[in-house]
């Protein structure tokens, strides 16, 4: 057998391993003064996948024996995690070229993890999972330490290292016993097989289920495996953060979404109310420690444990007839989270030049210095909040509705989900309320105008989104994953 | 001419001038507000002679599909009901801009925010799908939030919190019930909607029912505010600038009664039914109780917030009634509350832009000083008494009717209401504008033309429409009495199945 | 030929072990070594299980784990070493500057 590779396909993919080999080498012959030319190199790299991949809208293609799959999920998916990357270099440039650091090799790390985010839509096997999941996290663990003389960088590294690969070996541990009920790897036959007869082997299936979803829940950072997350946040460079809560994060969700909406999907009364505890907890528990933060990155490390949780309730709907509709509903969660929460990070960047602490306080009077800013910053903590008119209310709308269509457990978890919004307006409010409420010392701030430029981007989108939700909300149901 | 959508957004287009325009002269910025604000009660006099007086329905409809996939349509349109709120509302917002000088920081911003609630208000009370309705009702938080916590007086950022706070608890079920009729509809039509003529026709069980119509009354409640749910309300009121709590008493507690008479009594009849007693007494307590609290008061301001609890509770009390006089009645007495609370608000702003105080024992023989000020206060507080020709005299009357043919218990509780409200507004102006003068406040300057201008339109309304209430009973009655109607027959079917049952 | 489920039960054991050594083990070295052991464990699973149903995939998956462990020791060892270097110790209980 001589396997064909659709080259095309895989386009977006190489393009950007090319990149990363090129900036790994181009760095070498730098001098010192223009290592950050790293970044635009990068940037037309990751503008040049970005390309490669709008070529694929509509495709329907498989790849490497049916593992590798291009199809319209796939292919939001990658846009937007291309998108991600892009902002995230914007925000590194002025970061990493002002402080002491490996240029060339921060780039290349993340490039990395990026080719592991839109690795990981396609892979419709497990051995495919797992390989994108470890090119997510590996590099992740590099660049999260990068600040090699800060302990609290280290820690951060350590903890994310430590909690990654011990939650990979708990993930792989399932997939071995998944591929021993099912004597396949590929997603689907494991679905055909999950759905026949498996004798005395349920059990051990369910198990094996089990350890899957909690190899997944210490990537999404679900309650009880949340408690690395904001060390790790806190301790990262703070465009790195930005990339683990926003691209890593949902690379970890587009893995677990496939798992269970294809792979698992006949177990559903199973894992259902698993799903439910998580997200009930996880959303609770990151709402109340996020009401006693002082610091920024903190507070919205624990509010993307809480919106974490929101975006686990749509799994808790499978296998109450509404599978498509929650599918759609957490896709467009997770996309529109990611928009809010970059906006978000791209204003903690711009005010981590002026203090590295990053308290909440520090935001005091930014209304008066930085007026662009702070009102961009107001609108991502509104639409974190879920309060109209920002996309976070769309996104809000499409889980409650799910859960309401579901009927029973379902709007007992819409209800939960309610309560927790409320509760979380608390400290989302924290910061305008510092912005533009507390006077702070004035002095013009100054911040650069690339970090400028995707706060401001980022804020007319959640506006946008919320004008005209069908930007976003129009994708998702035409996914082929899930059957109606 | 679509009147509605251009009424509603009219005042936006002042927003990203003031927004972006960075060096903008506070004058002008001002001059800027005021324009797209007086423009939109032009409009709003336009709309108003578009409308049929004898169509009790929906009028100069206009819809649009927003977001196709969830069935979401920009649907307005605009009745007896909604129609006076409507021109309350434009006319509000001009003169709580004009009464605004004393804002000096931020003005641009502060322009800005008014239009946004213009816009969020007027959308509010012309919306007919459930959804927008809700996202205009929601999306007035923030910029009144911002209005009380930048512009506001001493624990202004905890009363802006705690404002936020209550109303985002209340609404947050709101939405809950909403998609609940949402996912009922596309079970029961085959296609989900948020039309509110097509889910009046939704059949419920009762026990949902009552949940339901449970959710949307915790949501108004809280706007409205009835007791328990009002302590929101002296706080936000007291520590917001003038034109902010002129906003909130004249125009976002009326979404909560309009949200009433909207949604629960034309959503869940039976419901409304139902739990018409228990409504009817937290109402009751809150016209008494709001009263002895009001009596309390030692700040001016407070005591006029505190009269709102007083002056809603008829409202609801008038609504809940379920009779023809009441309805009106009620509906009478949102605008005739908003013009006069309005105005006294609006008065003591500006004695307090004067005295810099509003402490009660502080005040005192300013009607020498101030005459004109005087003389206008005792015109709104006369007009908030319900005194014979002026305004609420007719409302209150009508509320207290039909709440006495329907149950005497109740009317005759809400007349001693009156008498309370009589007894503590006279009082408080007794005791500001007379007694021996306070020598600290000679030479204090009485009513600028500006301020007169902003005065002037108010005390004119009041006497139009204590004289001639007709002018908006004969566009408010087709309605009400549908309403109404459309209520009783859902009792009288009751009793029939009741009766077919036993 | 030895059987399927001795083999399972002893990837089990294999596994707890290193799960045990991960959670009480407070040399960061010593933790690296006890998530070897659990990615062993799957190895062991994966190739057994290969063999059973008769399909390859299994050691082509475990030749994968291998590499992807190695690279992922690398990885540890260079934090571990930046830890040693500030702080003199590779103790990971005392790596706890950031707390709630």
């Amino acid at each position: 057998m001589n396997p064909t590779i659709d080259y095309h396909a895989i386009l977006p993919e190489l393009i950007l391993s090319g990149t990363l080999v090129v900036v790994l080498v181009v760095d070498v012959f730098l001098r010192p003064p223009r290592k950050w030319l790293a970044m635009p190199l990068s940037f037309a790299g990751v503008l040049a996948a970005f390309v490669a991949t709008l070529t694929l809208i509509g495709a329907d293609r498989t790849t490497f024996g049916g593992s590798y799959h291009v199809d319209p999920f796939a292919v939001l998916f990658k846009v937007f995690f291309l998108s991600v990357a892009m902002i995230v270099l914007f925000l590194s440039l002025r970061y990493f070229r002002e402080g002491r650091y490996y240029q060339g090799e921060y780039y290349f790390l993340l490039l990395s993890s990026v080719l592991g985010c839109v690795m990981m839509p396609s892979s419709r096997d497990l051995l495919m999972l797992f390989i994108s999941l470890e090119l997510v996290s590996a590099p992740a663990f590099l660049i999260a330490a990068f600040r090699k003389n800060d302990p609290r960088s280290n820690e951060a590294g350590l903890k994310f290292f430590l909690i990654g690969v011990l939650s990979s070996a708990v993930m792989l541990y399932g997939m071995s016993l998944i591929y021993g009920v099912t004597g396949s790897t590929n997603l689907y036959e494991i679905g055909k097989a999950l759905a026949g007869h498996l004798g005395g082997q349920e059990t051990l299936a369910l198990a094996a289920i089990l350890f899957v979803v909690t190899g997944f829940a210490f990537k999404v950072s679900a309650f009880p495996f949340q408690f690395w997350a904001p060390d790790t946040y806190e301790g990262a460079p703070v465009p790195v953060t930005a990339f683990l809560a926003s691209a890593s994060k949902a690379a970890g969700f587009t893995g677990l979404l496939q798992l269970m909406f294809v792979a698992f999907i006949h177990q559903a009364a199973f894992w259902g109310p698993v799903f439910a505890a998580f997200s009930i907890f996880t959303m609770s528990i990151g709402n109340l420690v996020a009401l006693q933060q002082r610091q920024a990155v903190r507070l919205l490390a624990y509010s993307s444990i809480a919106q974490a949780g929101y975006m686990l309730l749509p799994f808790a709907l499978a296998g109450h007839g509404v599978d498509k509709e929650a599918f759609a509903a957490a896709v467009t969660y997770i996309l529109i989270y990611a928009i809010m929460n970059l906006g978000a990070f791209a204003v903690v960047v711009a005010v981590s030049r002026k203090s590295s602490a990053l308290l909440i306080a520090d935001f005091a009077g930014l209304m008066r210095n930085a007026p662009l800013l702070a009102l961009a910053m107001t609108i991502f903590m509104v639409s974190l909040a879920g309060v109209p008119p920002t996309a976070g209310f769309w996104g809000k709308f499409f889980v409650f509705r799910a859960g309401i269509d579901a009927g029973g457990i379902g709007i007992a978890l819409a209800v939960v989900m309610v309560v927790n919004s409320v509760i979380s307006l608390f400290y989302y409010l924290a910061i305008p309320r510092q912005m533009i409420l507390v006077e702070g010392p004035e002095e013009p701030m100054r911040s650069p105008a690339l970090v400028t430029f995707v706060a401001a981007l980022a804020a007319a989108a959640v506006i946008a989104v919320f004008v005209y939700p069908d930007l976003i909300a129009h994708f998702p149901p035409l996914s082929t994953l899930v059957g109606s | 001419m679509p009147w509605l959508s251009v009424t509603i957004f009219l005042p936006l287009i002042g927003v990203p001038i003031l927004l972006f325009w960075r060096g903008i002269p506070d004058p002008v910025a001002r001059g800027v507000a005021l324009l797209a604000s007086t423009t939109t009660f032009v409009v709003s006099l336009g709309l108003l002679g578009a409308f049929d007086a004898s169509t009790p329905g929906y009028q100069l409809v206009e819809r649009a599909t927003w977001v196709r996939s969830i069935g979401l349509q920009y649907l307005v349109g605009v009745d007896g009901v909604s129609l006076f709120l409507v021109m309350l509302t434009t006319l509000i917002i001009p003169i709580g801009i004009l009464a605004s000088g004393s804002v000096t920081r931020n003005v641009r911003l502060f322009m800005a925010c008014s239009l946004l609630l213009e816009t969020a208000v007027l959308g509010a009370f012309l919306s007919l799908d459930l959804l927008l309705f809700f996202v205009f009702f929601e999306a007035l938080l923030f910029p009144m939030y911002l209005l009380i916590g930048m512009w506001g007086s001493g624990r202004r950022v905890y009363a802006a919190v705690k404002f936020f706070l209550f109303t985002m608890f209340g609404s947050a079920f709101l939405l809950v019930a909403i998609l609940f009729l949402f996912s009922r509809a596309s079970g029961q039509f085959g296609r989900g909607t948020f039309e509110l003529t097509k889910l009046q026709h939704l059949s419920l069980p009762p026990a949902t029912e009552r949940w339901l119509f449970l959710a949307f009354f915790i949501a108004f409640a809280v706007k409205v505010p009835l007791v328990p749910l009002h302590t929101w309300l002296p706080d936000a009121h007291t520590e917001a600038p003038t034109k902010g709590s002129i906003i909130l008493a004249a125009l976002l507690l009326k979404t909560g009664t309009y949200g009433l008479i909207r949604f629960n009594l034309v959503l869940f009849p039976e419901a409304s039914h139902y739990f018409a007693n228990a409504v009817s007494i937290l109402a009751l307590v809150g016209i008494i109780y709001g009263a002895i609290v009001a009596m309390m008061q030692s700040d001016l301001k407070r005591l006029i917030a505190y009269s709102s609890v007083s002056h809603l509770g008829f409202v609801v009390l008038g609504i809940f009634a379920f009779t023809q006089q009441g309805m009106s009645g009620g509906v009478l007495q949102m605008v005739n509350h908003g013009i006069s609370t309005g105005a006294l608000f609006l008065l003591v702003g500006l004695l307090y832009d004067r005295t810099h105080t509003r402490q009660l024992d502080e005040l005192g023989g300013l009607a020498d000083i101030t005459p004109l000020l005087a003389g206008s206060f005792m015109v709104a507080a006369l007009s908030s008494i319900g005194l014979p020709g002026l305004n609420n005299f007719v409302g209150e009357f009508l509320v207290i009717l039909g709440t006495f043919t329907a149950n005497r218990a109740f009317g005759v509780l809400a007349a001693t209401g009156v008498v309370l409200g009589a007894i503590y507004l006279l009082w408080a102006y007794q005791r500001t504008w007379h007694g021996p003068p306070n020598e600290r406040y000679r030479g204090l300057a009485d009513l600028s033309r500006v301020e007169i201008t902003a005065v002037a339109p108010l005390l004119v309304v009041m006497l139009v429409l204590g004289v001639y209430p007709k002018l908006l009973l004969d566009r408010i009655n087709p309605t009400t009495n549908k309403i109404v109607q459309q209520v009783q027959v859902v009792r009288h079917d009751q009793r029939l199945l009741a009766r077919g049952g036993g | 030929m030895i059987r399927l489920p001795l083999v399972l039960f002893f990837s089990a054991v294999l596994f707890s072990t290193g799960v045990y050594g991960v959670l009480a083990r407070r040399n960061g070295v010593l933790v690296l070594m006890s998530i070897e052991l659990m990615l062993n464990a799957v190895n062991v699973n994966l190739v057994a299980f290969s063999q059973y149903v008769r399909d390859i995939g299994g050691q082509v998956f475990a030749l994968f784990v291998i590499a992807v462990a190695a690279a992922e020791v690398g990885i540890g060892l260079a934090i571990v070493i930046l830890i040693f270097r500030n702080r003199e110790s590779i103790n990971v209980d005392e790596v706890s500057l950031l707390k709630w």
